[in-house]
């Protein structure tokens, strides 16, 4: 079937692809500027400690250095949610928590300096365990929060923001039930989106034209008008900010929690007049940046032989670490991204935040759902295993359909108005083979000596894809050019290129005549950003709303030139005619002689539409060494029209990286038990997938109309970490015959798994070496 | 990284001569890939003063066999082995070593004199200097072995005393294997060590004046049978969580002779004794190779996450000797 | 600092220490020494490629030797360019990224062309690392299997996965020319 399209669809080259591939891309490191000064930040040894007093003489009087900034010389600016943290503390909460920030003439110096710096700390016991951290008598970090425990809720998402899962009635959903069962399970091994690109920013205090109090930004992030927004709630309503987004080596979410690098360069710049770099190292990026919340899960379910779920209901528990900028929004999201993919009539799940001494947990793709339901699915799947039935037939009995509805994060009822998901679930099933595979709970799929296969199946869904407001302009210019105005940001997925696709599409011009304003706050109009799968609905929505109103007023201007009505007009190539005369054309330049048009376009959010994605996973397990290999992956969505084939493809691979399935398989964070330190805060010990080990993919991709804008597509890009890691648990406790429940599924977890670690596995700490 | 005095020697002498002056602050520096790691993250309790690149010492990066042994260059790359034809036919266990280090950016840089001579990987040895300071243990000469009471998932399980960081040298465990051996030399002469001998828990022996010139393999006089298998996370870039290299004689079908080493269990690489017991005089075939693998590490004493190390050796120790 | 450091360097008529390094086949005289635009004897070639000569396609992630960021070509081999040092590379042909398109023309090189035509990249910061690893493996083996691709870039961290991309980028160009 030909596509009707002259662009969409297709595949065109990325218009930053030549930067990209000359190395000619401007990352905020690669930028210069006029007497850059270099900060640092000087990091606490301990994981919780009062600093008594602090010395910075030393270190100020070290030639180069231009300005030491500590809790007692800058301002008490506060973020996070609630708003109590402080941007520099007397009290530190993590190892590796900001103590001082210095910025002189070169890195090195500033460094040099760090270590010049003499603090005198009294030390306080500190708590790593979530659980630990609200049992009575545990350590308190805050004076605001009794027992480490967070309020929930986010005040961003409205009045009322989702704090629980709570529907119909869960007594009398157990008593419908054929087996009621009870579990825990814990996505808690704390893996980090880890960009390449780590964070970074200069700022710049002051400008001529602006005056004093505007600070402008170069920063690596996602989306602009949101470190505008948060930095201006930080310094305050008088300050006026300006945030450049240029190319940004990856984010997948984590880098919207840039407020604290952002603010140690506007301060030392303020205090310096010079504009001032922070670029965070590898090791801060891991150590001092944020996590994925941890999660845990203890509930009782309610299941029916058919595979319904009569009730849910129970704790879940999820660590922030040092403090929540978003969690309690990820809470939200994640408890309607549950009811989108579990039916269920009678909820009672209740969230509970806690804090505790390791650098914060935050934003990271699966935004999360995907934190509840690495920890849901486990549990699930041992009534699925009671009642014998196959998890691919509960998916898709349970994943939302038209005609049902859920809660959102706003705790608001929408009805769902989207599409049936199983024909590609059922193609999806199709193209791996799960009917041969599948052999059963519990059952390898093939034995062979000490290599056994197992396979496993998740599915994750998101309302997000219409989450929150953009705003565009297009500009008509006299030369016939189509200028976009949006604060839309490149951080990878080629959303810019697909915003250039669809304006081409609407006016039918060559790709090459319509490019796009840099990602800059001060010339675009308010755009949340590319999070959360939005970018192809409510940004290119946006857009596509912008050049259809320029095209409109184009047409109004050209329709008494051609004698005609504006309805009865037609545009291409930069020509424009009646439909009933298409031999008269008239050019844009015509039109547009000493004129500008200019389209606007808004899109509000909409949350009655999800986006789903199944992927389906083999993997080989070695019973003598323990190690589990990642086969094949096969991912199956639907994602209602395809923009760019290849950027899609690209997104659905990335299912294994960013803290996705591999956080099944081998990504965690390891806190040292004793003190707190984040022990592998390197690219070695922090393990990340190789080209040499890519297991086989295969994207089954739909294309069903969706009810969006004109294209009918709809995004998808952000889920495609989700469904993987608890299908890996599912896979790996098939292949092994063992129920294996916890995160990463190490050589360790199986072997002991299989009863192979027995006697030795049990001595006890220390008894090597006596 | 914080500067330092930079020299290009052009011979040994010259080399041995400035670490004589520096007195211990100064550092060798071929491939620079370990070496640079540790300056930047302020690892070394004394940070040197004077960097000697040793690179530009000529005619260090030979690969030869004369009469008796084969020889090779402290400067010979990583590449340089894996690539070798002679190594290759005769020497097999040391092309598969090389080839399991790093990645091949690593490899085309770093040297055998190097990769013998790298610290360890502990990551409490190793936590940075900038993230609140590093850690003052055992092996830096004051405080504790961290991991004891820690996260030794990848710690020894036997053979380590004050310090449990376990040698992460793959050609180490191949060499070994081997019965290789390293000359180092001083302004009081030459020694020539066995490579096994050259680990101990704190520290190599290598003294701070001493220079590595030279790794020799005796010539074997029958065919070998020889393998090397290395377990990690990651295919590339990983350090050995266990590796194996077994060479074995096999005359009339059965085992003359047989060294096992493992790598990555205890502060050098482990020559298991007991397995090699198990084979000589037996036919090879599953059983002796299971009989070997389960005498192994017979004695280890595993802290509280490392245990699984232990199983991961005898799949090793199997597939190595047997398969 | 002894004049012995620095012997094995040139030595111009101010007394200045001075070492010439060749890049993109452009030799840089460079002055040793701590002051801004020199070369410090701890800057790494990454540093000097970036900050000093102003050649930022060269990316700087992990600055350990784990991440491929930093990739360049030495006598045509693929190093690290963070874990050297820079006065150490003296008398060696470093690449860049900067140095794969055609001098006169300006034209991309295929391998640089067939990135753009497979979308070889998502957010681009790996890729120049990438792209020197790959041009490495084809300098030595034009026709690499694609075992032997993904073995070469074994060593690039790509956090977006673009490698599946990146395999069929390099594919397209093994078995040509240049």
């Amino acid at each position: 079937m030909g596509k009707p399209y002259r662009y969409i669809g297709k595949a065109t080259p990325r218009r930053d692809g030549a930067e990209i591939v000359t190395g000619r891309s401007h990352f905020v490191d690669d930028l210069r500027f006029e007497r850059l000064l270099h900060g640092k930040v000087l990091r606490s040894p301990h994981a919780h400690a009062i600093i008594r007093s602090i010395d910075s003489s030393r270190a100020e009087s070290l030639g180069g250095v231009k300005a030491v900034l500590t809790w007692e010389n800058i301002p008490d600016l506060r973020y996070g949610n609630p708003r109590v943290f402080r941007l520099l503390d007397p009290k530190v909460r993590y190892v590796g928590d900001a103590v001082a920030v210095i910025a002189a003439e070169s890195e090195e110096i500033a460094r040099e300096a760090a270590g010049l710096v003499e603090i005198d700390y009294e030390v306080l016991p500190a708590v790593f365990g979530d659980y630990e951290a609200s049992a009575p008598g545990a350590p308190q970090l805050y004076d605001e929060f009794p027992g480490n425990v967070l309020p929930l809720g986010d005040p961003f998402l409205g009045p009322k923001s989702m704090v629980e899962i709570a529907t119909g009635d869960v007594e009398s959903g157990f008593s419908e039930a054929d087996v009621i069962f009870e579990g825990k399970c814990g996505y808690d091994n704390l893996p980090n989106p880890m960009p390449m690109e780590s964070p970074r920013v200069v700022a710049l205090w002051g400008r001529a034209a602006e005056g004093p109090d505007a600070v402008t930004f170069w920063v690596s992030n996602q989306a602009p008008y949101l470190m505008k927004a948060v930095l201006g709630s930080i310094l305050g309503g008088n300050v006026d900010v300006r945030v450049f987004g240029g190319p940004c080596g990856g984010s997948f979410g984590s880098k919207l929690m840039s407020w604290q690098p952002m603010c140690y360069a506007a301060l030392l710049s303020k205090n310096t007049g010079r504009p001032v770099k922070v670029v965070y190292s590898k090791e801060e990026h891991l150590a001092a940046f944020t996590l994925r919340p941890s999660s845990r899960l203890d509930i009782k379910v309610g299941m029916k032989k058919d595979g319904t779920v009569t009730a849910i209901a129970g704790d879940w528990l999820i660590g922030t670490g040092s403090y929540s900028q978003t969690t309690q929004a990820q809470v939200a999201v994640g408890c309607g991204e549950a009811m989108l993919a579990v039916r269920c009539k009678n909820w009672n799940v209740k969230p509970r935040i806690v804090c505790t001494n390791r650098t914060a947990s935050g934003i990271a793709r699966g935004f999360g759902g995907q934190e509840l339901k690495c920890a849901l699915f486990p549990i699930l799947s041992r009534g699925m295993a009671k009642l014998e039935i196959d998890p691919l037939d509960f998916m898709k009995k349970n994943f939302i359909r038209p005609g049902e509805g859920y809660l959102w994060r706003n705790a608001q009822w929408y009805d769902y108005r989207g599409i049936d998901f199983t024909k590609m679930m059922d193609k999806g099933a199709e193209v791996f083979g799960w009917e041969q595979k599948w052999k059963g709970w519990l059952k390898p799929t093939t034995v062979e000596g000490n290599r056994r296969i197992g396979v496993g199946v998740g599915v994750h869904g998101n309302a997000d894809v219409g989450e929150d407001v953009s705003e565009a302009y297009v500009r008509l210019d006299g030369n016939g050019r189509v200028v976009v105005h949006s604060c839309l940001q490149e951080h990878g997925t080629g959303q810019r290129s697909n915003a250039l696709k669809v304006v081409a599409e609407v006016f039918q011009t060559p790709l090459e005549w319509v490019s796009m304003t840099p990602a800059d706050t001060m010339v675009n109009p308010f755009e949340f950003g590319p999070f959360g799968s939005r970018g192809t609905y409510i940004i290119l929505g946006a857009i596509v709303r912008a050049a259809e109103d320029a095209k409109k007023k184009l047409f109004e201007l050209a329709a008494p030139m051609l004698g005609c009505d504006a309805s009865e007009l037609d545009t291409a190539d930069g020509f424009i005619w009646a439909k009933t005369a298409p031999e008269k054309r008239l050019r844009w330049q015509r039109v547009l002689f000493q004129r500008t048009v200019l389209g606007y376009g808004r899109f509000e959010p909409d949350y009655s539409l999800s986006n789903c994605l199944m992927s389906f996973v083999e993997v080989e397990v070695d019973t003598d060494t323990g190690k589990l290999t990642l086969l094949r992956v096969v991912n199956a969505t639907d994602v209602g029209q395809i923009i760019d084939p290849q950027g899609l493809e690209g997104q659905l691979c990335g299912c294994l990286g960013t803290a996705g399935i591999d956080s099944a398989i081998f990504e965690e964070t390891v806190l040292d038990p004793l003190s707190g330190r984040i022990l592998n805060a390197n690219m070695i010990d922090y393990k990340w997938r190789t080209s040499s080990e890519l297991p086989a993919i295969e994207n089954v991709v739909f294309e069903t109309p969706m009810p969006t804008h004109r294209f009918h597509a709809i995004g998808v890009g952000e889920i495609a970490t989700s469904p993987g890691p608890s299908a890996v648990l599912m896979a790996a406790s098939n292949a092994v015959g063992v129920w294996l429940d916890g995160y990463p599924v190490t050589p360790a977890k199986i072997l002991s798994a299989l009863g192979k670690l027995g006697s030795a596995g049990k001595i006890k700490d220390g008894a090597n070496g006596k | 990284m914080k500067t330092f005095d930079h020299y290009d020697a052009r011979s040994i002498d010259e080399a041995l001569g400035l670490l004589g002056k520096h007195r211990g602050k100064a550092r060798l520096n071929a491939g620079g890939t370990d070496l640079l790691g540790l300056l930047k993250d302020r690892v070394l309790p004394q940070y040197p003063e004077l960097i000697v690149n040793i690179k530009t010492i000529p005619g260090l990066d030979y690969i030869e066999e004369d009469g008796e042994r084969l020889r090779i260059g402290a400067l010979a790359r990583l590449c340089d082995l894996a690539g070798s034809r002679l190594l290759q036919e005769r020497y097999g266990v040391i092309c598969e070593a090389a080839l399991a280090v790093a990645g091949p950016q690593i490899r085309n840089v770093a040297t055998i004199g190097g990769n013998l001579c790298q610290d360890v990987r502990c990551w409490y040895y190793r936590y940075p200097a900038h993230l609140g300071g590093g850690m003052l243990c055992a092996r830096k000469g004051r405080g504790p072995c961290f991991a004891v009471k820690g996260d030794n998932r990848y710690h020894a399980v036997i053979g380590a005393g004050k310090c449990f960081a376990v040698c992460p040298s793959d050609l180490a465990v191949a060499l070994a294997a081997l019965d290789g051996h390293m000359t180092l030399v001083s302004h009081r002469g030459e020694r020539r060590v066995g490579v096994g001998d050259f680990f101990s828990p704190l520290r190599n022996v290598l003294e701070a004046d001493e220079f590595v010139k030279e790794i020799d393999v005796p010539k074997a006089s029958v065919p070998r049978l020889q393998r090397f298998l290395k377990f990690t996370l990651r295919k590339p870039i990983d350090f050995a969580v266990v590796s194996v290299a077994a060479v074995t004689e096999v005359k009339d079908g059965i085992y003359s002779d047989a060294r096992i080493v493992i790598g990555g269990v205890a502060p050098g690489p482990f020559r298991a004794g007991k397995a090699e017991e198990e084979l000589i005089g037996c036919e090879p075939g599953d059983a002796v190779a299971a009989q070997a693998a389960e005498a192994a590490l017979e004695g280890a004493r595993p802290l509280s996450k490392n245990a699984w190390k232990i199983e991961v050796a005898r799949a090793l120790i199997k597939r190595t000797v047997y398969r | 600092m002894t004049g012995e450091i620095f012997a094995s360097n040139v030595e111009s008529a101010a007394g200045d220490k001075q070492m010439s390094l060749m890049v993109n086949a452009h030799s840089y005289l460079l002055t040793v020494g701590n002051r801004p635009g020199e070369v410090d004897p701890a800057h790494t070639l990454a540093f000097t490629l970036r900050e000093t000569l102003g050649l930022t396609g060269t990316k700087v992630s992990c600055d350990k030797g784990a991440c491929g960021g930093c990739t360049v070509l030495m006598d045509g081999k693929a190093v690290l360019s963070c874990m050297l040092l820079t006065i150490e590379c003296g008398g060696k042909e470093i690449t860049t990224i900067e140095g794969l398109m055609e001098p006169k023309t300006g034209a991309l090189d295929p391998l640089q062309q067939s990135f753009i035509d497979h979308s070889a990249f998502q957010c681009g910061f790996c890729t120049p690392g990438m792209i020197m690893s790959a041009k490495a493996l084809l300098a030595e083996n034009p026709s690499p299997s694609e075992e032997e691709i993904k073995e070469a870039l074994s060593g690039n961290f790509c956090r977006c996965i673009s490698q599946y991309q990146v395999v069929e980028a390099v594919k397209a160009v093994s078995g040509k020319k240049r």
